[in-house]
């Protein structure tokens, strides 16, 4: 039986949403109050969504102690509390928007996941995540 | 084009396979496995597929969706201890993955018509949940 699972973290962060690309004039059209210079920050909510079968024996698509610990690894322990423009290389280059902290989140749970699950376990379908209660991203399709 | 509907009940379980281990039970499902049990406020969620009726403008009429859903789940596990007092729980662990796939089959024959069941979502906490869209 095919079954979704879907569990739910925190962490707060900071950031600026400013591109090297454009003027000034443009980065405060484009981003508006989140181009401020000194920065703001979130309580970021991530949703894990692993889909795989159920062990008949155990009743379960997944050991949640398994995806908490990879979670903690992968995701909260590097980003909680920290700057994400100043504290990581991929948002010196990269405008540290939801969808491209999204798509770093699933790159680097992607990065540990087969050492972490067997092959032919389950697999990581999809990846949310909320900036504000109405501002949402979901990453799915990336294998 | 889906249509949602959620329901709410309050249940005990232990989560303990009697082809495990105690050892083994307390690492799987850590403090789940307490034998006295424990209780949460479980959320459901149906999804029906279906395109509306032309005249009514419905997929299902929601007064029959919850009827199904008070007749089918919430008559069945409200306020109840799932290992003892719900099938198939008595061979099975009552994980939320079982839980999902129960529901399903005792919703699944009673959406007819133009509708079918698409998915049954249960949330065991507001960070935990399983859905479960029926087949293998």
């Amino acid at each position: 039986m095919t079954v979704r699972l879907s569990k739910r973290y925190g962490f707060a962060a900071s950031h600026r949403l400013h591109s090297a690309a454009m003027t000034d004039e443009q980065n405060r059209e484009t981003y508006g109050k989140c181009n401020n210079p000194h920065g703001h920050g979130h309580n970021y909510e991530v949703e894990l969504t692993v889909c795989g079968t159920v062990d008949p024996v155990t009743g379960r698509v997944v050991d949640p102690g398994l995806l908490d610990a990879l979670a903690e690894k992968q995701i909260l322990a590097p980003f909680r509390y920290r700057n994400l423009n100043e504290e990581f290389a991929v948002f010196r280059t990269v405008v540290p928007t939801t969808e491209n902290l999204g798509l770093e989140l699933d790159r680097r749970l992607r990065e540990a996941w087969p050492e972490t699950f067997a092959s032919g376990g389950p697999r990581l379908e999809k990846v949310r995540i909320w900036e504000t209660d109405r501002n949402i991203c979901e990453i799915t399709g990336i294998e | 084009m889906l249509i949602s509907k959620k329901v709410e009940f309050s249940a005990s379980h232990i989560c303990r396979s009697t082809q495990l281990t105690d050892v083994e039970n307390e690492r799987v499902y850590g403090a789940a496995a307490n034998p006295l049990g424990h209780g949460h406020n479980y959320v459901v969620e149906v999804a029906i597929e279906g395109d509306p009726d032309p005249v009514t403008g419905m997929i299902l009429d929601l007064k029959r969706l919850r009827e199904i859903l008070e007749d089918r789940v919430l008559n069945v596990y409200d306020h109840r201890l799932l290992n003892r007092e719900v099938e198939p729980f008595d061979r099975l662990v009552p994980t939320v993955e079982n839980i999902a796939i129960d529901i399903w089959n005792r919703v699944a024959p009673c959406v007819d018509g133009r509708a079918r069941l698409y998915s049954v979502k249960v949330h065991e906490t507001s960070d935990l949940s399983v859905e479960y869209r029926g087949g293998a």
